[in-house]
């Protein structure tokens, strides 16, 4: 873990600079949790707290969120390179002033789950088949690029979950829609899903009643899901998140993939290009309505 | 089994061209099945993902959407936005379980009062050979 | 000498219960343990920590019809929602249960929750001790432990080959024949060490803490979504909806959290806890401080969900430690 080590040296040094600059007023970053395994996140306001900060492969959590609610005020912030997909998401989408974020880009081999008490060894399903090991936007970055970027079949859950009959896969899904809770601890983890109000949460019309019971769960997860085609920036906070464990990933890299063949388009490589719903060509075929 | 099934259809069809084609079929005396329930919105880009989704939910067999041909849009533009929009939620509900013969969208003008009673009909046929949906309970 | 039941005995047992009530035991759903109705004994499971949810929802769903409305012949008819046979929740864990007992005070206090009264009423609880204690477990702080029996009708400890079987109450006497039973002259295993968490004085404390800034900073992390809420054996907060189909209008209760960003919306757009300073202080005030006050108890039996479900690990323990730190305001 040297390479750990020695990005939490250059976060912290990093951290410590822009405070005392007084270049950002909070530095976001991680530090250790209370089980002394895994990380959290943490915000930095003074020089002296820098210290704290660590990074490793259990920081799992896309920090780019909080960024939304500091709206307006100069922050630093550490990305792995899928955050900071999100980051050129909402600046897109203008939801963030690039000039008062400083982005503390760490090259990352990709991050393990989050098992609770000890270490996991397992990468996430989503780092397993990262291509991307840097960060696509950043003003300063941490740690060297690993060796050897192994990329098989990126999708290959998502293509057993298609080989199914629509009955295996129906039943699949509303079993696992069934134990949802509506915590929304995978819409409030998103940094692509920011609405004021969201849909869920919209009481006239009521499209998705308050009722914590499968027919209203399935509309939520689906629509929230859809909602971020084209969007999601495959971090997959939504499925680490989840506290009854829906593999939500399978539906948004699902979504990905169709994005992917029929606009080729991947959500936040760049802060310019707008993700496919927001756009489109008249002469284009998409095998539908033909 | 088929024989006897009448499947549910929710039928969102776009004012200035959809609608007014089930008009021209209904004044032209083109007969077409009457499984369809028709919702009239103002244009084929109204018809957010969610009511589509909800309509199935609350157990309707097929849901159609159509609006005017692409180029004929009344507001220029709005069916290029929804035909991006159903293209990747098409596969989408297939992937969720709900059959691709399901869900249409179809483009549909004015003066098709023919060609919407056709793809009403062929809609129907092809969900009464696909039976009614399958009611999954989970605890 | 104390009552025993065989491994054998207890399954049996379990089996016979199914025929004419509900049974709900931890079982296996995907990866997780669940607290679940079992249709099979083979289903239930008995090496588990603890489910990943609490089994309040037997007793406050987390939907729940409060009554229907319709209208008949010109007349307007209120309906009841059907009662439901009676229920036997096994191997819930003191904690748990005792978490049960906490729910009543607010739901049982005149006037009591019908809807609630009515699950209580016809709901038994059987406990399973705890024998190991999950290092995010503190129940022992918190007023209960590892063989605590509060709430419980029946109060079950492994022992080799079966169970020692402590019979708490009517419920739990008529639930249980004599003839299964049989006496064993065996110690009852010693409970496990849970961690310490100082809650001595943490009412006091909390009321100092009130205006501290230490709220917004807690919060900073903190996501708002309804984890802790939802996990939590002890909360209770709840939203009500009507839904009109076709001349009949049902009332239905969900279950909602105050970390939810609408939970205090009121009509016009107003939110008097709009920031999340306000909503972390609320959630904690009222575990340690409001509760208390009202009802005597922490608000909170220490099952040690909330830690493990918390996607950004807001820990209710180090909150306590942090506020029995303050000094006092000036």
């Amino acid at each position: 873990m040297s390479a750990a080590m020695d990005q939490t040296a250059q976060i912290r040094q990093k951290a410590r600079e822009l405070l005392e600059n007084k270049v950002v007023d909070c530095v976001i970053g991680y530090e250790r949790a209370t089980d002394g395994v895994n990380a959290r996140p943490l915000f930095v306001y003074e020089p002296e707290e820098a210290d704290r900060l660590i990074f490793d492969q259990t920081c799992t959590h896309n920090l780019t969120r909080y960024l939304l609610n500091r709206k307006g005020k100069p922050t630093a912030i550490v990305v792995k390179p899928c955050d900071s997909r999100a980051i050129n998401l909402l600046l897109n989408e203008s939801q963030l002033q690039r000039e008062k974020i400083h982005i503390i880009g760490v090259v990352c081999p990709g991050v393990v789950e989050r098992q609770w008490r000890q270490a996991s060894a397992k990468l996430l399903n989503a780092c397993q088949v990262c291509q991307q090991h840097v960060p696509v936007i950043y003003d300063v970055l941490v740690g060297e690029l690993p060796s050897e970027p192994t990329v098989a079949e990126h999708y290959p859950d998502v293509v057993e979950m298609e080989a199914k009959s629509a009955e295996e896969r129906q039943v699949f899904w509303k079993e696992q829609f069934s134990r949802c809770i509506r915590c929304y601890a995978c819409r409030q983890a998103c940094p692509g899903c920011y609405c004021p109000e969201c849909f869920a949460e919209r009481l006239d019309p009521l499209w998705v009643g308050i009722r914590i019971a499968p027919g209203e769960n399935e509309v939520w997860n689906t629509i929230r899901a859809f909602h971020l085609a084209g969007r999601c920036i495959g971090c997959y906070q939504c499925e680490q998140v989840c506290p009854v464990d829906i593999p939500l990933s399978l539906l948004n890299r699902k979504l990905e993939k169709e994005v992917l063949g029929l606009f080729n388009f991947q959500a936040g490589m760049d802060a310019e290009t707008s993700p496919p719903f927001s756009t489109f060509k008249k002469e284009e075929k998409l095998g539908i309505g033909e | 089994m088929a024989v006897d099934f009448e499947p549910r259809i929710v039928g969102f069809l776009c004012n200035w061209c959809s609608y007014a084609g089930a008009d021209m079929a209904g004044t032209a005396r083109i007969c077409y099945p009457s499984n369809i329930r028709i919702i009239r919105v103002p244009c084929s880009a109204r018809i957010d993902p969610l009511l589509v989704v909800k309509a199935f939910q609350l157990g309707a067999d097929g849901v159609l959407v159509a609006g005017c041909h692409p180029g004929d849009c009344h507001y220029t533009e709005g069916n290029y936005y929804s035909r991006r929009r159903f293209a990747m939620l098409h596969p989408f509900l297939e992937y969720l379980g709900i059959e691709r013969e399901r869900f249409w969208l179809q483009w549909v003008s004015a003066s098709e009062g023919k060609k919407f009673s056709q793809v009403v009909s062929t809609f129907t046929d092809g969900l009464i050979k696909l039976g009614p949906r399958k009611a999954v309970t989970v605890q | 000498m104390s009552q025993f039941i065989s491994k054998q005995h207890l399954l049996s047992w379990l089996g016979q219960l199914m025929e004419n009530r509900h049974l709900v035991a931890p079982a296996r759903v995907d990866g997780l343990i669940l607290f679940k109705e079992v249709g099979r004994v083979e289903d239930i499971v008995f090496d588990y920590e603890n489910t990943t949810l609490s089994p309040k929802e037997w007793f406050f769903p987390k939907t729940e019809t409060l009554f229907y409305v319709e209208r008949k012949d010109g007349k307007v008819e209120l309906l009841p929602p059907e009662i439901e046979k009676e229920t036997v929740i096994f191997g819930i864990r003191p904690c748990d249960a005792r978490g049960i007992t906490i729910l009543d005070l607010p739901y049982l206090a005149d006037p009591a929750d019908t809807f609630y009264r009515q699950h209580r009423e016809k709901t038994a609880m059987v406990g399973l001790s705890c024998l190991t204690a999950c290092p995010e477990c503190f129940c022992e702080s918190m007023g209960s432990g590892p063989q605590d029996t509060a709430g419980l009708d029946i109060m079950l400890t492994e022992v080799k080959d079966g169970y020692l079987v402590e019979i708490l109450t009517e419920k739990g006497k008529s639930l249980l024949s004599e003839g299964l039973l049989s006496t064993a002259d065996l110690p009852k295993p010693k409970a496990p060490k849970t961690a310490a968490v100082p809650s001595e004085g943490v009412v006091q404390k909390m009321r100092q803490a009130f205006d501290s800034a230490y709220w917004s900073r807690v919060a900073d992390r903190c996501i708002h979504c309804n984890v802790c809420a939802y996990v939590c054996p002890t909360c209770y907060c709840f939203d009500v909806r009507d839904y009109t189909d076709k001349g009949r209008t049902e009332r239905v209760r969900s279950w909602e959290s105050c970390q939810s960003p609408g939970f205090t919306k009121i009509a016009g757009g107003h939110d008097p806890r709009a920031n999340k300073g306000a909503r972390m202080r609320q959630r904690f005030g009222h575990k340690l401080l409001y509760f208390p006050e009202q009802f005597g108890p922490l608000h909170c039996v220490g099952c040690g969900r909330c830690v493990r479900s918390c996607p950004v690990n807001i820990d209710i323990r180090e909150i306590i430690e942090d506020v029995q730190k303050m000094g006092a305001p000036k």
